[in-house]
C-alpha cells in the first residue's frame, strides 16, 4: 500500500475570498498532506492559462500579500497540513526577502517555492529561509543539466519540486520511464521529491508512488473550484461554498490510490 | 561597410539585470550565451551580418541635418538619424537579423517573438522569411487592434500572429506568452526578444546588435565635422536608445537623454515613465530593473499613444546608467509627440514613428535652450507609416472618417 502524499495547490481569493476559504477547508478536511498556497502575481510567466486566469481573478477579488499571509495563518490555525507558499520573485522582492520570510514564518508556513529565484540568483532566499526555519523548495525540470542538479542538491534542500516535463503548468503530461528516471536522479541525494505538472488522475499518482515523496496537483484543483463555483452561480454564496468544498473533497478521493 | 565592433558581455549592470528564471529556462539561456559569445568572434558570422546590413537592411541609414527646424527654433543644430529608413521601417531589423542569424547558426528552425507596436514583429517576420525560418509572433489584442497594418505585413511575410488575451493584452503579456512557448519549445525554437531587456544574455545581445546605429551616427557626425553636445532617443524597453548611445557611454560629453512616455498625465495607468523616481526596483520577466509596480510588487497598468513605449519595465542597463547619472531621463506626452511629428513632417519632409516622436519632442525642447553652435542628434528609430490609423484620427479625424467609410463601401 502506497503512502504517497498529496500536495494540493490553491490560490487565495480565487474565485473570491469566501470561496477560496471554502476550498481550503475542503482540502484540510479531506486530509491532503500538504497545501501549496500560490500568492498571485500579475505576470505569472511560468503558469499556463488556467492558473494565470485564476491569479488574475484573485487579484481582482482583492488579494494582497498581507491578505495572503492572513489566509495562511487562518488555515494553519484551523489545523492545516504543512503549507508551502508558492509565488514569483517579484512578490518576494517587493516585501524584501528577509521580511517576506519573517512574515511567512509568522503565518505558520512550512516553506517557500519561488521558481524564478534559482539558487544562483536567489537574492538571499535560501539563507533567509534557513534562518527563519522555512524549507525553501527548488524547482527542477527534466531539462536541468546534471551540473546544475548536482549544485542544487549540494545546497541540501529538504524538499525538491520536480516538474515532470518542460513547459508551463496545466498541460497534459504523459508519464514514461524517462520521467521516473529523472525523479530517481532528483531523489538520489535524499531530498523529498514533490512531483507535479499535469497530474490529474489516480493512475498517474499510482505510477509515481514508488519514485516520489508527494505528488502536486494544481491546475486540476483550480479547474474543479472554478467549475463548482460557476455551477452554483453568484447569487447563492452559501450553496457555492458548499459546492466548492465538495468538489475539492471529490477530487482528493479520486486522486488517492486505494 | 564592416565597422561594427562588438564589446564585452556584462549580464548584470550595477544592481540590475541578471537571469531570474525558473530552472526550465536555464538551459536555453546558457546555450544562447555560449553561442552568442562564439558567434561574435566568428568572422563568417560577422561577414554574414554585415552583408545583410548592406544588401537587405540598407545600411548605413542617413543622418539628416534638420536645417529648417534648427533655423526656425534659432537654437542648436538638430541632426536626425533616419533609422526609420531601414528595411521594415525601424531599427528593430538590426537585432532581428543578428539574432535570426545566430539562431540559424545554433540549428534552431523556429523563431518566436513578442511585439508591441508591431515593428519588432514585422522585422522578425521579414528576416525569417528571408532566412527560411518558421515564425510565430505573440501580440496583445489591444496592440493588434491599434496596429493592424503591421499585423497584415507580418502575415504577408508568412508569420503566424498569435493574439494574446491575458492580462492587459499589450506588450508585457506578449512577452509572458513567448516565455511560456519557449519553456517547452527551446530545443528547436529561439526566442527573439526585441528589446534590451529580459533575462541575460538578452540585454547584452540586443545592445550589441543595435550598437550599429550609434556607431554609424558617430562616424556620420565626424564626417559632417560636428561634435554632438547631446544625443536624444525614446525609451520603451530601450533597444534603440541603448544602441544609439552605446559608442558614447564611456565618454562624457555628450549628454545622453532618454525620453519616456508621459502619456496623458502622471496618474497611475496614464503613462509609462519608470525613471526619475516613478518606478520601483523589482524582478519581472526574468530580470531586475525599474518597473511600475504597486506596494506588493504587482505590475501596474501603463498608457502611451505609442504601443512601442507602452511597457512597465526598462532595460536593466538603462536603469543602471540612469541611476549613476550617465543618462538623463525626461518625458514627452502623447500630445507633445504628435506635435513634434507634425513639425518634422512639415519642416523636414520626415514622418517620425509615434515612439520616435517622443525623442523628437524632447530634442526640440532641448535645442531651443542651446545656442546655434551646439549640436543635438536624435534617433528617429522608426518611420510613421505604420501609425496613420492613429495619427490621422488625431490630426484629421473628419476627412479620415470619410475615407474609411468610402473604403468600407468599396469592400
Amino acid at each position: 500500500m502506497s503512502t504517497t502524499a498529496i500536495m494540493a495547490h490553491m490560490i487565495p481569493y480565487f474565485p473570491d475570498r469566501e470561496l477560496s476559504y471554502a476550498a481550503a477547508h475542503g482540502l484540510i478536511d479531506s486530509k491532503v498532506d500538504y497545501l501549496e498556497v500560490q500568492f498571485p502575481f500579475s505576470d505569472p510567466s511560468a503558469d499556463g492559462p488556467t492558473i494565470e486566469d485564476a491569479c488574475g481573478r484573485a487579484l481582482a477579488s482583492g488579494f494582497s500579500t498581507a491578505r495572503g499571509f492572513e489566509f495562511v495563518h487562518t488555515l494553519v490555525d484551523r489545523g492545516a497540513p504543512p503549507v508551502f507558499i508558492m509565488t514569483y520573485a517579484g512578490i518576494v522582492y517587493a516585501s524584501g526577502v528577509k521580511e517576506f520570510c519573517d512574515l511567512a514564518r509568522q503565518s505558520g508556513a512550512a516553506g517557500l517555492i519561488v521558481p524564478d529565484l534559482p539558487y544562483d540568483y536567489d537574492e538571499g532566499l535560501y539563507e533567509a529561509g534557513a534562518a527563519h526555519g522555512l524549507a525553501v523548495v527548488p524547482v527542477v525540470a527534466p531539462s536541468t543539466t546534471p551540473e546544475r542538479l548536482t549544485a542544487l542538491l549540494n545546497c541540501h534542500p529538504e524538499y525538491v519540486y520536480a516538474a515532470l516535463r518542460v513547459g508551463i503548468t496545466g498541460a497534459a503530461t504523459d508519464l514514461g520511464q524517462d520521467n521516473l528516471d529523472f525523479l530517481d536522479r532528483v531523489g538520489a541525494g535524499g531530498a523529498k521529491v514533490m512531483a507535479g505538472f499535469g497530474i490529474r488522475s489516480r493512475d498517474q499518482v499510482r505510477m509515481l508512488a514508488e519514485h516520489v515523496h508527494a505528488v502536486v496537483v494544481g491546475s486540476a484543483f483550480v479547474k474543479a473550484i472554478s467549475a463548482a463555483a460557476a455551477a452554483a452561480g453568484p447569487d447563492e454564496p452559501a450553496a457555492a461554498a458548499e459546492a466548492v468544498y465538495s468538489a475539492v473533497e471529490t477530487l482528493v478521493s479520486a486522486l488517492r490510490p486505494d | 561597410m564592416s565597422q561594427h565592433q562588438f564589446s564585452t558581455f556584462k549580464n548584470t549592470f550595477g544592481e540590475f539585470g541578471g537571469r531570474y528564471v525558473a530552472e526550465v529556462l536555464r538551459p536555453p539561456l546558457d546555450e544562447l550565451e555560449a553561442a552568442f559569445i562564439a558567434a561574435m568572434s566568428d568572422p563568417q558570422y560577422r561577414a554574414d551580418f554585415d552583408a545583410i546590413c548592406s544588401e537587405y537592411i540598407g545600411r548605413p541609414t542617413p543622418l539628416l541635418h534638420a536645417r529648417n527646424t534648427s533655423r526656425e527654433l534659432g537654437g542648436a543644430q538638430i541632426y536626425i538619424k533616419l533609422e526609420g529608413l531601414a528595411n521594415t521601417g525601424a531599427h528593430k531589423i538590426n537585432n532581428a537579423v543578428g539574432q535570426a542569424l545566430l539562431a540559424k547558426r545554433m540549428g534552431k528552425t523556429r523563431i518566436i517573438a513578442e511585439t508591441g507596436a508591431g515593428q519588432h514583429g514585422v522585422a522578425t517576420a521579414a528576416i525569417c522569411a528571408k532566412l527560411g525560418l518558421e515564425c510565430c509572433i505573440y501580440m496583445g489584442e489591444v496592440d493588434i487592434a491599434r496596429q493592424k497594418p503591421n499585423v497584415f505585413c507580418m502575415e504577408l511575410y508568412g508569420a503566424e500572429v498569435r493574439p494574446v488575451s491575458s492580462g492587459s493584452r499589450t506588450l508585457k503579456d506578449a512577452v509572458n506568452e513567448a516565455l511560456r512557448d519557449w519553456a517547452s519549445s527551446f530545443e528547436h525554437t529561439h526566442y527573439l526578444i526585441g528589446s534590451a531587456l529580459g533575462p541575460s544574455p538578452f540585454p547584452d545581445m540586443v545592445r550589441e546588435f543595435q550598437s550599429i546605429v550609434g556607431q554609424e551616427t558617430k562616424a556620420q557626425l565626424q564626417a559632417a565635422g560636428v561634435t554632438p553636445d547631446a544625443l536624444v532617443a525614446c525609451v520603451g524597453g530601450g533597444s534603440n536608445s541603448i544602441g544609439f548611445f552605446s559608442p558614447y557611454l564611456e565618454s562624457d560629453p555628450p549628454r545622453l537623454i532618454g525620453v519616456e512616455a508621459g502619456g496623458r498625465g502622471m496618474n497611475t495607468g496614464e503613462h509609462a515613465a519608470r525613471m526619475n523616481g516613478l518606478g520601483r526596483t523589482g524582478i519581472v520577466q526574468g530580470y531586475k530593473s525599474l518597473f511600475l509596480l504597486d506596494d506588493d510588487g504587482q505590475v501596474q497598468a501603463t498608457h502611451s499613444v505609442s504601443a512601442g513605449l507602452d511597457y512597465p519595465g526598462i532595460g536593466p542597463q538603462l536603469a543602471h546608467l540612469g541611476s549613476i547619472g550617465r543618462i538623463e531621463f525626461t518625458r514627452a506626452t502623447d500630445t507633445e509627440a504628435l506635435d513634434a511629428l507634425k513639425l518634422f513632417a512639415r519642416n523636414e519632409g520626415v514622418i517620425f514613428a509615434l515612439e520616435s516622436a517622443h525623442g523628437g519632442a524632447a530634442a526640440l525642447k532641448l535645442a531651443a535652450e542651446l545656442p546655434p553652435s551646439a549640436t543635438v542628434a536624435v534617433n528617429m528609430s522608426g518611420r510613421g507609416d505604420k501609425d496613420i490609423f492613429i495619427t490621422a484620427r488625431e490630426i484629421a479625424p473628419e476627412s479620415w472618417k470619410r475615407f474609411l467609410e468610402q473604403e468600407v463601401q468599396t469592400l
